[in-house]
């Protein structure tokens, strides 16, 4: 007999997820389980479905769920808003981030995130100082973007500065599971050690869960996921582990699934 | 005393519609004479009308500005400087034009009185408004403040405003219109000459906030000489039932230059014909007319650009974005661009769309429920950001836009 504890239910599952995009089938019928504190990779070739996977699991509008659920916690979240599931504690940092013009990202970040907010929003989004500052530019800082924080949302973010700031504000957002989508594209190297040793840090805590979209072989090491799921043309087609990923460096995806799946 | 021939061509015009907004008949309103007013200080101000002033951004406690001016309907209750600001000059226009004899050479030159009916009615009645001058040389920090209140039904309030900048001095100048919400059927015309000279620099930050049944007639114009700077902000917040305005500016001196900003926050059925003119004249003269246009409701908006390029080594910009909130509200943008003279470069860009679906995902994707993101991404880009804005300034027109925002949305 198994016997199957709470910890084992998965925080966020898909059950044979169908999505189209302006209808075409983009993903065909995808199977996947994410468990609390762990960190997954998910490969595969361009265009097999992988952003797809994680916009329609945030509930981005134009990513419309043709079959399938996606369950968190156990529960169907297929009716629930953006904001709603955002505030269940699923966050996306997005690859291209849109501009929003006026808007300060510290003033919204102390905005969305409890851990900096303050306590007139309205001053804080007009412009005035206010006291949780501080230790909001220590963690701007930290991340190498404090000559963000008086810049208008992504206007003009160069693409390192785009990833950080997005994974800065998901972070702030004190999320159940993240989903980063690239974060280590466009990042120079010195960059690329502060996302990764600001991603090694969340998964010391294993309160997160982490889900990095990503063709890179660095940061998925550096931070030694726990699990490898590979996208093929909208379906999962492999599930694998840390020891895969310089074996498929080396083949390629083509000849590492030929291999692998027969 | 105003020539027989300024009277003249007043008269010659007095039947000229305006090219642009609705056409008002100007004989349903009542005229009244402009008086001198008997207010001794701001102290006097009754509660309600410290109120009223204040939502135009005009600071009763007269704190970090340099003078004052408050004018209700056509009476002027207070020209005031503060002690200290040597230099500076705020006195009614009628004042004035006793005053000063050369200030006739002034009125009506930067806009011609035969422009329309509107400015030809404006000398034939009676008239009054504010004079500001700073002298050469003088630096004047802190801003000069004025409002002009329009409190009566189916009245005129008949405004006609000089400002100098003398050579090489720095003059601010905030000025609040405001209805309050009652007043039925008036018209405020108002006419504004500005005067920049040599090396002068002057910037002029307004803020209307007009009741739902006045129409809105101002007549702007600018002259900037060689060197002068003029910076122009215009902030439109609550729905008169229509306004026009196109503020000329003509840079006739070498490097001349002018910025105008203008923010308009359209609702209810309001209709806006709102715009900016550019002339440039001189060699080396350059400038930008940028706007934000917001259309909730079902008002009308349209943004008007125009860049004249007359002289070699010019340089003009427009820009104009518009945010629709509704379906039924409209926004059309006219830029208008001629180059009259090799060697001017103008550009112009116009965007107009609604609150992008993919702006929502991204704020509701980081907690933020719809309502809030929509109001979000409109309270950032009504945000009138003028470079070069004293921060006084800058803070006296955030709030005011956040004020407005919070009445109206």
């Amino acid at each position: 007999m198994v016997v199957i504890s709470m910890d084992n239910n998965p925080l966020l599952e898909t059950r044979d997820l169908r999505v189209e995009v302006s209808g075409i089938p983009i993903l065909v019928g995808v199977d996947l389980a994410f468990r609390a504190g762990q960190v997954y990779a998910i490969l595969g070739p361009n265009a097999s479905g992988k952003s797809t996977l994680a916009k329609t699991i945030m509930g981005l509008p134009e990513y419309r769920i043709t079959g399938g659920d996606i369950l968190f916690n156990g529960t169907s979240i297929q009716n629930k808003s953006i904001t709603e599931r955002a505030r269940m504690g699923i966050a996306y940092a997005f690859q291209t981030p849109p501009r929003i013009s006026g808007v300060k990202l510290d003033d919204f970040i102390c905005r969305v995130c409890p851990d900096y907010q303050c306590t007139d929003v309205h001053d804080a989004l007009m412009g005035e100082t206010c006291v949780c500052k501080q230790i909001l530019y220590d963690d701007f800082e930290r991340l190498g973007i404090r000559n963000l924080a008086n810049r208008d949302l992504n206007d003009g973010f160069s693409g390192g500065e785009s990833k950080r700031s997005e994974l800065f504000q998901v972070l702030s957002m004190r999320p159940k599971i993240m989903f980063l989508d690239e974060p280590d594209s466009g990042l120079d190297y010195d960059s690329l050690k502060t996302v990764g040793r600001e991603l090694k840090a969340i998964k010391e805590k294993h309160d997160v869960t982490l889900v990095i979209i990503s063709h890179h072989r660095y940061i998925l090491e550096f931070l030694e996921v726990d699990a490898v799921y590979i996208l093929q043309r909208g379906r999962l087609v492999y599930t694998g582990d840390m020891s895969d990923i310089p074996v498929l460096e080396e083949k390629g995806y083509e000849k590492f699934l030929a291999e692998m799946t027969g | 005393m105003p020539s027989d021939d300024t009277k003249k061509r007043a008269r010659s015009a007095k039947e000229k519609t305006a090219p642009y907004g609705s056409d008002l008949d100007l004989d349903k309103y009542e005229y009244s004479p402009s008086k001198s007013g008997d207010l001794e200080s701001i102290d006097d101000l009754s509660e309600k009308d410290r109120a009223l002033v204040r939502e135009v951004g005009f600071d009763p406690a007269q704190e970090r500005v340099s003078g004052s001016f408050i004018q209700f309907d056509n009476e002027t209750l207070l020209a005031d400087v503060l002690l200290q600001q040597k230099g500076l000059e705020v006195l009614p226009t009628n004042l004035a034009l006793q005053k000063y004899d050369w200030l006739h050479d002034y009125l009506w030159n930067a806009v011609p009185v035969d422009t329309d009916k509107y400015t030809a009615r404006s000398e034939l009645e009676e008239y009054n408004g504010y004079f500001i001058r700073a002298a050469a040389g003088a630096r004047i920090e802190m801003p000069v403040q004025s409002c002009l209140i329009l409190k009566k039904n189916r009245f005129v309030q008949n405004v006609h405003n000089i400002v100098i900048a003398e050579e090489g001095s720095e003059l601010h100048v905030i000025t609040g219109c405001a209805t309050p919400s009652n007043v039925e059927h008036s018209l405020h015309l108002g006419v504004t000459e500005f005067y920049v000279k040599k090396k002068a620099r002057l910037t002029f930050t307004m803020v209307h906030r007009w009741s739902e049944k006045t129409d809105v007639r101002p007549r702007t114009a600018t002259l900037v000489e060689d060197n002068g700077t003029f910076i122009s902000s215009y902030a439109i917040l609550s729905s008169p039932k229509s306004i026009q305005a196109f503020p000329k500016v003509r840079l006739i001196g070498t490097g001349a230059k002018a910025d105008l900003y203008s923010v308009v926050y359209g609702s209810r059925k309001s209709k806006y014909d709102i715009g900016g003119s550019l002339s440039l004249e001189a060699t080396k003269s350059s400038g930008k007319v940028i706007s934000r246009s917001i259309a909730t409701d079902e008002c009308e908006i349209i943004a008007r650009g125009d860049l004249v390029g007359l002289s070699s080594e010019t340089k003009g910009r427009l820009e104009c974005d518009g945010l629709l909130v509704s379906n039924s509200a409209v926004i059309r943008a006219v830029p208008m661009l001629a180059a009259r003279a090799e060697g001017t470069e103008l550009s112009h860009e116009a965007t107009i769309g609604k609150v992008g679906a993919e702006q929502l995902s991204y704020l509701m994707s980081r907690g933020l429920d719809e309502e809030e993101a929509t109001s979000l991404i409109i309270r950032g880009f009504v945000k009138l950001k003028v470079p070069d804005l004293p921060p006084t300034l800058q803070k006296s027109i955030d709030d005011t836009i956040r004020m407005s925002l919070e009445g109206g949305m």
